[in-house]
């Protein structure tokens, strides 16, 4: 790389700092507002040194208990989602990674044709379906329905990431006598611990912030925790900023340090899922 | 590797079983539903295309149709732009670099309605700290409570601040695949900064921006939250988009073959911007078949 101006440089790492910024304040905001008094969350300009307070997160347990109700079906939701996208994912790449067939070309097309439609649409057909089978506000319906909307990139991902392990591992194994399935949990999968890390980074950030499906589908018992904050941003009486925020900061700091932390994952998983075919 | 069988077939059934049975069966119920005329508790008659009539006479779907558009395009092409200028910038030397990404990527993680709490609250009437510092230059504040482009104008800058990052990691993914000493070679060769983007970078990474176009449009034109919990629709229908259009029919009015109708309008909409790339795919796909 050749060296550049000391202006060019200077430009870029100010304009870099702009974006950074962009990305930070609004997040910085919310969760600096959720430490402060009530009366101090819309001083201007917005104090960055002040005496922490807990007052909005103890207002929170108190006069939304059911908040934490709603954070739990979140965890059981988003664990759940996981977990049945990177099982299905798994057998389904890795047969699409070594066999080829019409029939599995065929299935592979219709794979990336669905992730096409909108998936408000399903909420049509399913909204009386989910009543009459009594589905309607559990956690495996919407288990389902969000590790429906990711198996295809998942299995894409499995499938990339399982091409690059050299077949000639799993025939040490064949002569070993090894059966498909002790050749995949003993071969293929530990190598490919990687790409099953990737395929279920995606559906997991998505079950835990899903909004659509978790407002129309559930009520109550499997409410999760983007539905009441939401409204909470809604009621009538005013929004009580203090204790949204709080609601607000519990839900998106365990997620966001999880995506900080596997951000080399999500890039991997990015291209392997969406440049290739 | 040996000849694909029975329970080959068998570990892929999972994956297409959920497919088939919540988005393509569902689907395919729409497009069903929407010649019907269907409420609760109601036996659904046919009624034709009576529905897509109804729909196409209605101002109020033409205002959420020109609402999609306008956010859908302000999205695409302000992230695109965004996104490029970005990915060009981190692709030099930077100093923190997988510190400046995981800022840059942080608001993946939020979930839109929290995107919404946010902007809400730096954009609260007279005391948001974006319209108490447009008031006090003498600017004016954002009215998005009661003016229609302006709503929707920060509906697209919600969507942007969502979504960048997506758009950033591919063209940032991509432009990382570009050999340094293509570029070296050039600025040899004497050519500019705006020479060596436009002929060496931008043609290389045209794929990545097609798809990450492609993507977002389609992704895009599903913008529900950001108008939901802004304005509602509101006031008086005037922001609605097409989701939200949609949504309302459905479980504001019980009116599911109206709502069918516009779910399909959609669904043919997504499928015809992605026909390029789909046609693409399924030539790549066939041709060893």
């Amino acid at each position: 790389m050749l060296e550049q101006p000391w202006h060019v440089r200077a430009t870029r790492y100010g304009l870099v700092a702009v974006a950074c910024l962009w990305s930070l304040v609004p997040i910085l905001l919310v969760i600096l507002a959720s430490l402060k008094e009530p009366k101090a969350i819309f001083e201007f300009p917005p104090s960055l040194i002040f005496t922490p307070t807990v007052d909005n997160y103890v207002r929170l347990w108190t006069a939304w208990p059911g908040f934490f109700a709603d954070l739990r079906n979140s965890l059981i939701v988003t664990t759940g989602a996981t977990l049945l996208t990177v099982l299905v994912s798994s057998a389904a790449g890795y047969v699409y990674a070594r066999y080829s067939s019409t029939l599995l070309t065929l299935s592979a097309f219709f794979m990336v044709v669905v992730r096409m439609l909108p998936p408000i649409i399903i909420t049509l057909p399913l909204f009386p379906v989910v009543n009459w089978l009594r589905l309607n506000d559990t956690h495996i319906l919407l288990i389902l329905l969000y590790a429906t909307f990711f198996v295809s990139l998942s299995t894409w991902i499995m499938r990339a990431f399982i091409k690059q392990i050299p077949f000639e591992l799993e025939e040490a194994a064949i002569i070993d006598g090894a059966t498909l399935t002790q050749r995949l949990l003993r071969v293929v999968l530990p190598v490919a611990a990687q790409g099953i890390a990737a395929a279920a980074i995606f559906v997991l950030i998505f079950s835990w912030n899903e909004y659509i499906f978790a407002l129309i589908f559930t009520t109550r018992n499997a409410k999760t925790a983007p539905v009441i904050i939401g409204e909470m941003l809604g009621t009538a009486e005013g929004v009580e900023w203090g204790v949204l925020f709080a609601a607000a900061s519990i839900q998106l700091l365990p997620i966001l340090i999880f995506v900080i932390l596997v951000q080399r994952l999500l890039i991997a998983g990015l291209t392997a899922g969406s440049m290739k075919g | 590797m040996g000849r694909i069988g029975l329970a080959h077939y068998a570990m892929v059934a999972p994956v297409q079983v959920l497919l088939l049975a919540f988005i393509f069966v569902p689907s395919l119920y729409v497009a069903w539903l929407s010649l019907h005329h269907s409420s609760y508790g109601q036996i659904p008659t046919f009624v034709g295309f009576a529905n897509y009539a109804a729909i196409t006479a209605d101002p109020v779907f033409w205002r959420a149709f020109w609402n999609t558009f306008l956010v859908v395009n302000l999205v695409v092409y302000g992230e695109l732009v965004l996104g490029l200028g970005l990915a060009v910038l981190m692709n030099g030397p930077v100093p923190g670099k997988r510190l400046i990404i995981a800022i840059l990527i942080a608001p993946y993680a939020i979930t839109e309605v929290t995107t919404v709490v946010m902007w809400r609250y730096m954009l609260t009437p007279d005391v948001g700290v974006i319209n108490y510092a447009l008031d006090s230059i003498g600017l004016g504040q954002i009215t998005w409570w009661q003016s229609r482009f302006q709503a929707l104008g920060v509906a697209a800058v919600l969507a942007i601040w969502q979504h960048l990052p997506f758009t950033f990691l591919i063209l940032y993914a991509s432009l990382m695949t570009v050999p340094t000493e293509l570029r070296e070679a050039a600025r040899v060769d004497g050519a500019t900064a705006w020479d060596e983007f436009r002929r060496i970078l931008l043609p290389l990474v045209m794929p990545a921006l097609l798809v990450a176009l492609l993507f977002r449009y389609i992704t895009a034109m599903r913008l529900f939250s950001e108008i939901w919990l802004l304005t509602g629709g509101g006031p008086a229908r005037l922001t609605e988009v097409l989701a939200v259009y949609l949504y309302r029919q459905a479980f504001s009015y019980h009116d599911f073959g109206v709502a069918s109708a516009t779910g399909w309008m959609m669904l043919l909409l997504s499928l015809a911007i992605a026909l390029p790339y789909l046609w693409h795919v399924y030539r790549q796909m066939f041709r060893h078949a």
